[in-house]
């Protein structure tokens, strides 16, 4: 007699099992955004659509996830160093939109932190979900160290990070060209300073300006935020 | 070469870890390395072969590397069940309403700044 459930358990829970899923996930994407250029298929959201079922038909738990694709989350963070790349690449256009720059970072910035509590406290959210809420438009790290100093919960408000940047990556670039938007610099900054790290993602696939300023933008609302919320809330709340 | 470009990358974000463990609790590692690298590129005036292509194949995965945190959201499902049209309401409308704002400003003062005459570049 044959063990083919041992077998399963074995290839399921095996330490490449998650990294596999990953990647096949990511691949699969990928291809079908590629082929179709549908909005809505935003890549990072099928590939987590993919996963999460995957996961669910094979009864794993996220934590048994989460550690097997370690090394994924772990260079996350030299990625984001990497930023410094083509924002450096930029500097001379940025230096160039200096005054553009600040301005919309102090007004955009402001509408999208002070927009989503207000939004959230129209819909009845709590206290804790509000300061969760509050860190949204931020790279997740970020967001999740400062929802922890304002009482909230982190890893909910990497939720709250995940869905803005989704929200933002699908719709972005039509508002932006119903709008007509056309400044690479402008579609980069407002992709990036609302939507983080998948708002530039998808800048970066428009080009190298669009990339850099979304970088740029993504990187001034983390320092922003991280240093001006904590202040504004212990000032008004 | 993208070994010792991945080198100095991670090199930068252990030093910014440092650095927020000592000095600035509020800002995380790698974003530190971010600003000590832009600072360290600035210094050199040129990005060297290795960062560079270390940084460009580490970017063009970035949706991959996303993912892990992203399946994350499975945690959460009857909470969000729960709150799903508040969650989704609220942040769905801020993003676009504020997206909308910042990309029109800044094509608008752009094109304020672009409409100056070439002397104009004092400001």
């Amino acid at each position: 007699m044959l063990d083919w459930q041992g077998a399963v358990a074995s290839v399921t829970h095996h330490p490449l099992f998650g990294i596999g899923v990953s990647l096949g996930a990511y691949q699969a994407a990928m291809a079908l955004y590629e082929r179709t250029r549908l909005v809505f298929l935003q890549p990072v959201l099928l590939s987590m659509l993919l996963v999460v079922g995957v996961l669910l038909a094979c009864g794993i738990s996220y934590a048994e996830y989460r550690h097997g694709t370690e090394i994924l989350a772990t260079l996350l963070g030299p990625a984001t160093v990497a930023l410094a790349v083509p924002l450096f690449l930029n500097l001379r256009r940025i230096r160039q939109l200096f005054w553009p720059t600040v301005l919309t970072l102090i007004i955009g910035g402001l509408a999208a932190t002070a927009s989503g509590v207000w939004l959230g406290w129209c819909f009845g959210a709590d206290h804790e979900t509000l300061m969760t809420m509050a860190p949204k438009s931020v790279t997740s790290p970020i967001a999740m160290l400062v929802a922890g100093q304002l009482g909230g919960v982190p890893a909910l408000a990497a939720v709250f990070v995940l869905t803005t940047g989704v929200i933002g990556g699908i719709f972005g670039p039509g508002i932006l060209r119903l709008l007509k938007v056309q400044a690479p610099e402008a579609r980069g900054m407002a992709l990036g300073l609302t939507s983080h790290a998948v708002g530039t993602s998808v800048a970066l696939q428009e080009g190298e300006t669009c990339g850099g300023f979304a970088a740029l933008g993504m990187s001034l609302m983390g320092l922003a935020t991280a240093v001006f919320l904590p202040l504004a809330v212990s000032l008004f709340v | 070469m993208l070994l010792r470009g991945l080198t100095w990358l991670i090199l930068f974000q252990l030093f910014g870890t440092a650095i927020h463990q000592l000095f600035l609790p509020m800002l995380p590692g790698p974003i530190i390395g971010l600003l000590c690298l832009l600072g360290w590129l600035m210094y050199r005036g040129d990005v060297p072969q290795p960062i560079e292509l270390a940084a460009s194949s580490l970017l063009r995965y970035l949706p991959l590397l996303l993912v892990p945190p992203a399946v994350g959201v499975m945690v959460y499902a009857s909470v969000i069940a729960q709150h799903f049209w508040a969650i989704v309401g609220a942040l769905g409308i801020s993003v676009m309403v504020s997206l909308a704002l910042t990309g029109w400003l800044m094509n608008r003062l752009i094109n304020l700044k672009v409409g100056q005459p070439e002397g104009g570049r004092d400001a």
